[in-house]
């Protein structure tokens, strides 16, 4: 609830556990994500952000706890869950034996409305539309990395979970994709959940932030709030991660 | 039903982009040129008639089916489920609006294809060659008798399959997967000819089911005896590895 508006939650995360044989992991995650958001999850690397994202999507199994996505478990009701979502996690994959234009056909597949002109569409939006005919097994990081953000977003997905997204793209495709990312939001309303360990990024593009130490989350609140008490996020999360860290 | 329909066509397409499927089909073709060249060769060597044309097309089903069509189909089946889950490209349908049990089915209505096409286009090329170079007479009974041959035998190559499924969601490398797979397959085929008596425990032994289609009587007992046996394997191996396939982790 923002200012006395019930916002409709998107994406709702409870009391959600996942601990490995290692005895890292997850613990007791509750979140909610409201309609419109661009949540930021920072955490430093190993802190569970891969682990939630993997959890939320149902390609690991809780030990406990539930994640729904517009109203429908991930783990009893897959099919709906995923429905009206787009992501990359971990790293974007593709078929490298598949041309760019392959690869999103294939995913088009899944849905009844996706056409070969929407295909052509996220190739231009992401910057790769003149690579469209090559074998991905071709493409650098940062452009498998385009075509993964084309397939998040090529079903006008209304949640979009990007992990790490801005990994191994250059300053220009940074600056595209979080272009991209404010412009979905703002013009259709699109929530997302995006994991980074890049501060800056997060500050740059996301108006929700919580942070996740040692498998926890040990704070979440709005950047414009963050920034009003710190100078930078980065400020704010070195703070959060040392006094939970002390503790 | 929709995403059943979008993931097998994708499976399918996937298949047919690879490598496999093509050296799988000219294995098909060298196989048959080869057994005809086998087949003339013994005819010039003893004079003796070797097979005829309607008896070409099902001598070369019992190789095919014995030998290269297991193979080709452990090939494929490894790499749809152990291959894709050891180069993550399973997660790219795994995030998507399906169901893991409609993928599972999905994945397996893409190797029935696959089997299907190879089956039928040594068929199809069997026959061809048996009425060109062999001696004989062919006529639309003889015809008849080979396609349903070649029709009943998916049913033993599917459990096959389903058993190769089962056998690629218990490993995560394919190569140990293919390797258990090969030793399995040899060591049912070696206690079979070695116990014949007992041959029907091994699944293995009803890859010879069409032969009972094909004879002057037709033995119903063994055929419905093999056909539960087969159908109590298929049941057991499609739900034992699509369990296998519902708790894998990423």
């Amino acid at each position: 609830m923002v200012k006395g508006i019930i916002m409709e939650v998107v994406l709702e995360i409870k009391e959600l556990n996942k601990v490995f044989k290692n005895g890292r992991g997850i613990r007791d995650i509750n979140l909610n994500i409201c309609k419109g958001d661009v949540f930021g999850l920072l955490g430093a690397n190993g802190a569970g952000k891969t682990t939630t994202m993997k959890v939320m999507t149902g390609l690991m199994k809780p030990d406990s706890g539930d994640v729904k996505i517009f109203g429908h478990s991930i783990t009893t009701h897959h099919e709906k869950a995923m429905k009206n979502v787009g992501c990359i996690i971990e790293m974007s994959e593709s078929y490298p034996y598949l041309t760019a234009f392959e690869n999103l056909k294939q995913i088009s597949r899944y849905y009844d409305y996706i056409d070969n002109i929407r295909i052509n569409e996220v190739l231009e939006m992401v910057g790769i539309y003149k690579y469209r005919n090559e074998k991905t097994k071709n493409f650098s990081f940062g452009m498998k990395q385009r075509l993964g953000i084309a397939s998040a977003i090529l079903s006008n997905p209304k949640l979009v979970i990007l992990d790490e997204p801005l990994n191994g793209l250059d300053v220009e495709g940074m600056v595209a994709i979080r272009n991209l990312i404010r412009k979905l939001s703002d013009e259709e309303g699109t929530t997302f959940f995006i994991s980074s360990h890049l501060i800056n990024d997060v500050e740059l593009t996301c108006n929700r932030v919580g942070v996740i130490f040692n498998g926890k989350i040990i704070n979440e609140d709005y950047t414009a709030n963050i920034l009003r008490d710190y100078a930078t996020l980065e400020n704010y999360f070195i703070s959060e991660v040392d006094s939970n860290g002390r503790a | 039903m929709e995403e059943l329909k979008g993931a097998s066509i994708n499976e399918i397409e996937r298949l047919f982009k690879k490598k496999k499927a093509y050296v799988a089909a000219i294995i098909s073709i060298l196989s048959i040129i080869i057994g005809q060249l086998v087949v003339i060769g013994f005819r010039l060597g003893t004079g003796s008639r070797a097979a005829d044309r309607a008896e070409f097309p099902l001598l070369v089903l019992s190789i095919y089916i014995n030998t290269i069509l297991p193979l080709f189909t452990a090939l494929v089946t490894i790499d749809m489920f152990t291959g894709e889950f050891s180069q993550n490209t399973i997660k790219i349908a795994l995030l998507r609006p399906i169901s893991r049990l409609k993928l599972y089915f999905s994945k397996i209505i893409a190797i029935t294809f696959f089997v299907f096409i190879n089956l039928f286009l040594v068929m199809a090329l069997s026959t061809l060659a048996g009425m060109f170079f062999n001696p004989g007479t062919m006529s639309i009974k003889e015809l008849l008798r080979i396609l349903l041959a070649y029709t009943v035998s998916m049913l033993p190559i599917l459990t096959i399959t389903l058993i190769l499924v089962f056998i690629a969601n218990l490993f995560k490398n394919g190569v140990v997967a293919f390797l258990v797979s090969t030793i399995l397959y040899i060591a049912m085929k070696a206690f079979e000819i070695y116990n014949n008596s007992y041959k029907i425990i091994f699944i293995t032994s009803t890859l010879g089911w069409y032969s009972h289609w094909t004879g002057s009587e037709i033995p119903i007992d063994s055929l419905v005896r093999e056909f539960l046996v087969m159908f109590a394997c298929s049941l057991m191996a499609f739900s034992a590895g699509f369990y296998l396939f519902d708790k894998k982790e990423l």
